[in-house]
């Protein structure tokens, strides 16, 4: 589960980060950290897009992802507090964290054009990557029964994410990252 | 006087029934139902069931603004005519709103 999990998100990350070391299905504990992390890390990501952009058809969608990830936190640590769950650090989070520094750290240089291009393409895989984990591994080996319907209450929100972004993507032109 | 007898005639032979109120379901990223279809001077109100905010927009004609989760907004249908709207916050979320002059 854990491996395919990894897998999962370093293919959003076009193979910068490793994959973290195998180790047995995640708890709800780690589950809910999980995802606290992966909106953390789009909200974060978000702003300094923010900062960047000059598009304003990107700015705003980065403003969607601040608010959407924004809202979603503050209902996992909502259920969190009810269920008497602490998040757990796990191997996951911390590849999803070392991947955003990636990102970051393959967008400092861009500017412009060249910089909208590179965000909405890691926006395209990062959603893709989470929607395929929200599926294949988080709702799976999730217990709580209030846990895993906040994981599917949320996957449509994730789906327009990735169609916005594919979308926008779209209408910016050039090749794709990679390419 | 003459206003007065207007009035009964209009109720009598050009009035429509009554302004209603319609709703639509803002959840899983979707309008519900995706088309309505509402007489002048009916009220649209939107409910929104998503965790996230959502606007309801007929970009240069309304605009409910955003509504946060659980929060409702609304239009009175105004003039005839058949608008397409979308969430300006997520683009991909598309409805249809059909204006007649009165209840069929």
């Amino acid at each position: 589960m854990l491996v395919s999990l990894a897998l999962v998100f370093a293919t959003a990350l076009q193979g910068q980060t490793p994959a973290p070391a195998a180790s047995p299905n995640l708890s709800d504990a780690e589950v809910a950290h999980v995802a606290v992390t992966a909106n953390a890390v789009d909200i974060d990501l978000a702003k300094f897009a923010q900062t960047r952009t000059g598009n304003t058809a990107v700015r705003q969608f980065a403003q969607t992802m601040i608010n959407d990830h924004s809202a979603v936190n503050a209902q996992a640590a909502a259920l969190a507090k009810k269920l008497g769950v602490t998040p757990a650090d796990n191997a996951v989070s911390q590849s999803l964290q070392a991947g955003a520094a990636d990102a970051r750290k393959s967008l400092e240089p861009l500017r412009g054009a060249a910089f909208d291009r590179a965000y909405m393409d890691r926006e395209v895989g990062y959603h893709q990557a989470v929607l395929d984990a929200i599926d294949k591994v988080l709702v799976p080996t999730t217990d709580n029964a209030e846990l895993k319907k906040l994981l599917v209450d949320v996957r449509p929100a994730i789906a327009a994410h990735l169609e916005h972004a594919k979308q926008l993507r779209a209408q910016l032109g050039g090749a794709n990252a990679g390419q | 006087m003459i206003w007065q007898l207007a009035v009964l005639l209009f109720a009598a032979f050009g009035g429509s029934a009554a302004p209603r109120t319609h709703t639509v379901e803002i959840r899983g990223m979707q309008f519900r139902p995706a088309a309505l279809t509402v007489a002048v001077g009916d009220t649209v109100v939107w409910i929104n069931r998503d965790i996230v905010p959502h606007t309801a927009t007929a970009t240069g004609k309304w605009d409910t603004g955003t509504i946060a989760q659980g929060a409702s907004g609304r239009l009175v249908a105004a003039r005839p005519g058949a608008l397409d709207y979308i969430c300006t916050l997520h683009p991909t979320m598309r409805g249809t709103l059909i204006i007649r002059k009165q209840h069929s």
